[in-house]
């Protein structure tokens, strides 16, 4: 499925077509280019949220229950193959919050083909913060 | 849950806020979860549902995605800070803030009904008029919209050359420096409350610096994704999201925004503004309790 995404994006990226004109054009691209990949990243994340809860209720599983497992990239994987609601239901809800990111990093990429470095450093700077945060958080959590 | 999910969605999206403002009250106060944990979920269901309206708004080309990501840059910073202060707050504090958001959402809304009783739809009901004559008016001439300007210089013209680039068809942004020390508020806010913050962003944008109503509306949604996920990923990695929460009251949240907005048209958003005040002065009570007790 990402295959599918990545294929469909670059497909509309500005430097695709090189007869088309700076600025108007490769903006309104970026931007349709930018909504396909919100809409890609939540629809997976609804979906994998969706595959999680199905599961959760045919095991039984009351959200109210104490405890919950604790989020372990290296452990939800294993989650996930072996078909355990918990791993499905991470697995959306990291995609979830990254979906903002990839975004950011993809007009990241639209802005530097576009040449125009005032938005590329912005787009840096957003992900350079979330970046702090998940070392902050990762390191306090520790 | 997940039928709480929803209906705070459907609420949510016909009046044109992210959701995060039932969906706190709803966990702690309905289902008795820690406030801490509550937000964190919240935080979660206010990505998608921001997100999905976002792509929805960038096709339709009504956000601003130079202003969303210049802005946001700055709600980033102070989600930040607000992700890493609420867990140092003790809960009385944290719902005694709630409470006061509450009160100020509920009020805001009364205002709202009572300057405009014909309102055509949600996140439009405000009038928005008067700001895009301000600001058609104030274009000056020559000014290309789209922002062409000459390729960035660090001489003094840049700064102005850059606000100007964040303009759009019609209008012109103003107090862009205003507009950074709101958005560093709206982040703390988000972060520490579990909502997106629109509440904040919207008049900011719409009042402060000029933008017209239906583009900061659509540009709040698009910049409350990273505003919230700068907070939430403090959350997830310190323990503060349960899955088994999360999952469903996000589940939850998008098929009831789904819902709210085909059904928005049909619906006398009159009655669901009152019946929302009224939800909002209780939960607001409540919080003020849980503050207080």
């Amino acid at each position: 499925m990402s295959g599918a995404v990545g294929s469909r994006w670059r497909g509309s990226q500005p430097g695709a077509a090189p007869d088309a004109p700076p600025g108007v054009d490769a903006t309104r691209r970026l931007e349709l280019a930018i909504a396909r990949i919100l809409q890609w990243g939540i629809g997976v994340s609804v979906a994998l949220l969706a595959i999680g809860v199905v599961l959760m209720l045919v095991d039984g599983i009351s959200p109210l229950d104490t405890g919950y497992p604790p989020f372990d990239p290296r452990v939800v994987v294993a989650e996930v193959l072996a078909f355990e609601p918990a791993g499905f239901m991470w697995l959306g809800l990291a995609l979830t919050i990254a979906t903002p990111s990839i975004r950011v990093a993809a007009s990241l990429v639209g802005y530097l083909r576009q040449g125009d470095r005032r938005m590329a450093l912005v787009a840096v700077g957003i992900l350079a913060v979330i970046a702090l945060s998940v070392v902050i958080a990762g390191a306090a959590g520790a | 849950m997940a039928a709480g999910g929803v209906a705070a969605g459907t609420f949510g999206s016909l009046l044109g806020l992210g959701g995060g403002i039932l969906i706190v009250p709803l966990l702690t106060l309905g289902f008795g979860l820690p406030l801490r944990e509550a937000v964190g979920v919240s935080l979660v269901s206010v990505i998608v549902t921001s997100s999905a309206a976002a792509g929805v708004y960038l096709q339709r080309h009504v956000a601003n995605l130079r202003l969303g990501m210049s802005l946001e840059l700055f709600t980033a910073i102070g989600a930040l800070a607000g992700g890493l202060v609420a867990f140092l707050l003790p809960d009385r504090v944290v719902a005694g803030l709630f409470a006061l958001l509450l009160a100020y959402t509920a009020a805001t809304m009364v205002r709202r009904a009572a300057r405009r009783p014909e309102a055509p739809g949600p996140a439009t009901s405000t009038p928005d008029a008067p700001g895009a004559t301000r600001a058609s008016a104030e274009l000056p001439a020559g000014l290309d919209p789209e922002g062409a300007e000459p390729p960035a210089g660090l001489d003094p013209g840049a700064g102005a050359g850059f606000v100007a680039s964040l303009s759009g068809p019609g209008y012109t942004v103003r107090r862009y420096p205003f507009g950074i020390l709101g958005s560093l508020f709206a982040g703390l806010v988000s972060a520490i409350l579990g909502v997106g913050g629109g509440i904040v962003k919207v008049p900011l944008m719409n009042l402060a610096m000029g933008v017209p109503l239906r583009v900061a509306t659509a540009t709040s949604n698009l910049m409350i994704g990273i505003t919230a996920s700068a907070s939430a990923v403090v959350y997830l990695l310190r323990g503060g999201i349960d899955p088994y929460v999360a999952a469903p009251t996000a589940l939850g949240v998008f098929v009831g925004a789904a819902v709210g907005a085909r059904v928005s048209h049909r619906i006398d958003v009159r009655v669901i503004r009152i019946l929302f005040i009224v939800v909002l002065a209780y939960t607001a009570w409540q919080m003020a309790v849980k503050a207080l007790g």
